[in-house]
């Protein structure tokens, strides 16, 4: 079995002689980057730099919590907001791996500006086992390039660290318990953010509609969860879709966006089962959704689809 | 310690395989399919998966070395999806595009005793991702397993310790997976 305790004590070992001068962290407030933050901190102190990007396409309030979880572990970080040049990057883009190259090109390029001017030479990245698998190469096809893998450009001038790569994310949490480490539990977001949510063009207007629809999504599963009304799910979320729909407000004709809303249960991203979410949680889930975004939103779907077929995610 | 590689045919769950046996605390590592069978047979191997693969991979051409492996091996060796299809083709069975692919969950039913499949039940839950399947299996083979869409899951050589799996013990939502894992384990450790 994977023995969490053991891992910290070689990775630290072996990090220690690989890192020789300074090095940056990507810092996303994830449950893997925060973990390899905590044991490269370990390793070589304050020689590492944590660098967390906002791309404008966060979580509600997400970059607050990152700035205090940056500071709970005491890391040395830099707070950079790329999101103009993100929501331009993104402009009139459709397609999902272009979505998803664009932003992993994106993050480099901010991360080799604050290298250059601080002389650093290492990347480090939490990549972890599922994203280097479905980003294919060789002998396997790409199921998606994940931002941190795939995504990465051709030319790179810094040193790839990558201290996580052959654990799946529940030894991730393993590692977290180990080091006492508050984001432990929390569920997996995907590098590209809330773009990845947005079928279609992910402009920021639509941001904001999408943002919202996971913030309720994931409060009101937070609730029915610790109401014991259903067991956590592994990941749960919303999804904007291209599609508009007609729907009625107060006897009068209403025509908006429809949002799928996500929640798989899985040990490992590698295989999931949608989760059997209670009918009236569901509900709740569906009316205040509609309401809250009711000039925008007129129609609620529920994704009953498992992995493999689909993906976790939508894109 | 019992010692198992795997052979990466570029499939999803390659590396589950070699998690699964980590877990089980065996010597264990990814290789190459291109890797020699006389390296192999330096590192003293006890066992050998071969993997699932890239998209259509099972269903016709060469599997890197994976035909040398199963000429020459005396020790066992468990083909998984891709693997299991190559292993059919190799010892003469036939594999074709499915009728109706499996992915995701279905119903396995054990047909025959085996000790692959030793304290798992007649019935169990395992998950699937496939588009062939092994449609007629060799002559050197028996039938271990089914399922209501595809007639060949599980199949084992008559005399040596081959086994060819459809479906995916190395996933977690394959209900006795470690079990099927540690039961390989424990005829590689033969």
């Amino acid at each position: 079995m994977f023995n969490a305790e053991k891992f910290i004590k070689e990775i630290i070992e072996k990090l220690k002689n690989e890192i020789t001068g300074k090095a940056l962290i990507a810092f996303s407030g994830g449950v893997d980057s925060t973990v390899c933050a905590a044991l490269v901190n370990k390793a070589i102190g304050d020689r590492l730099i944590a660098v967390h990007v906002d791309t404008g396409y966060m979580r509600k309030n997400e970059s607050d919590n990152v700035k205090k979880l940056m500071e709970e572990i005491g890391l040395n970080y830099r707070f950079i907001d790329a999101s103009k040049e993100f929501f331009s990057a993104l402009k009139n883009i459709e397609d999902p791996e272009k979505k998803r190259k664009i932003i992993g090109e994106k993050f480099i390029r901010v991360f080799e500006k604050v290298a250059e001017d601080e002389d650093i030479e290492y990347l480090v990245q939490g990549t972890i086992a599922p994203d280097w698998i479905e980003s294919g190469g060789e002998l396997r096809d790409t199921i998606k390039s994940h931002h941190n893998v795939g995504g990465l450009p051709e030319f790179m001038k810094l040193k790839l660290v990558e201290p996580l790569r052959d654990l799946y994310k529940d030894e991730v949490r393993k590692v977290a318990r180990e080091l006492k480490l508050s984001v432990s539990e929390r569920q997996p977001f995907p590098g590209p953010g809330l773009a990845i949510r947005i079928i279609g063009e992910a402009t920021p207007e639509r941001t904001n509609i999408v943002r919202e629809a996971c913030d309720i999504v994931e409060k009101e599963i937070e609730a029915a969860v610790e109401n014991k009304k259903m067991e956590m799910p592994w990941q749960y979320f919303a999804v904007l879709l291209p599609v508009k729909s007609v729907g009625v407000h107060g006897d009068k004709r209403a025509y908006g966006y429809v949002i799928a809303v996500r929640a798989v249960h899985s040990i490992d991203a590698m295989t999931c089962a949608f989760s059997k979410i209670p009918n009236n949680i569901i509900d709740k889930i569906s009316t205040r959704i509609t309401n809250t975004l009711k000039d925008k939103v007129n129609r609620v779907v529920y994704d009953i689809t498992n992995k493999p077929p689909s993906t976790v995610e939508w894109e | 310690m019992v010692k198992i590689f795997v052979v990466d045919n570029g499939g999803q769950w390659t590396h589950r395989e070699w998690r699964r046996l980590r877990d089980l605390d065996v010597d264990t590592k990814i290789v190459a399919n291109t890797t020699p069978f006389d390296d192999l047979v330096k590192e003293n191997i006890d066992g050998l998966i071969l993997s699932g693969g890239a998209p259509r991979i099972g269903l016709e051409g060469d599997l890197g070395n994976c035909s040398e492996y199963l000429e020459k091996a005396d020790f066992p060796i468990l083909g998984i999806c891709a693997g299991h299809q190559f292993m059919a083709r190799f010892f003469g069975g036939e594999v074709k595009p499915s009728k109706l692919p499996e992915f995701g969950k279905i119903e396995l039913t054990i047909l025959k005793e085996n000790e692959l499949f030793s304290k798992v039940p007649e019935k169990s839950i395992v998950w699937e991702s496939h588009n062939d399947e092994v449609e007629k299996i060799p002559d050197s083979f028996f039938l271990l397993a089914d399922s209501e869409n595809c007639k060949t899951q599980a199949m084992k050589h008559k005399e040596r310790s081959f086994y060819g799996l459809q479906f995916h013990p190395e996933v977690e939502h394959t209900e006795y997976g470690e079990q099927i894992f540690r039961n390989f384990v424990k005829i590689c450790e033969k």
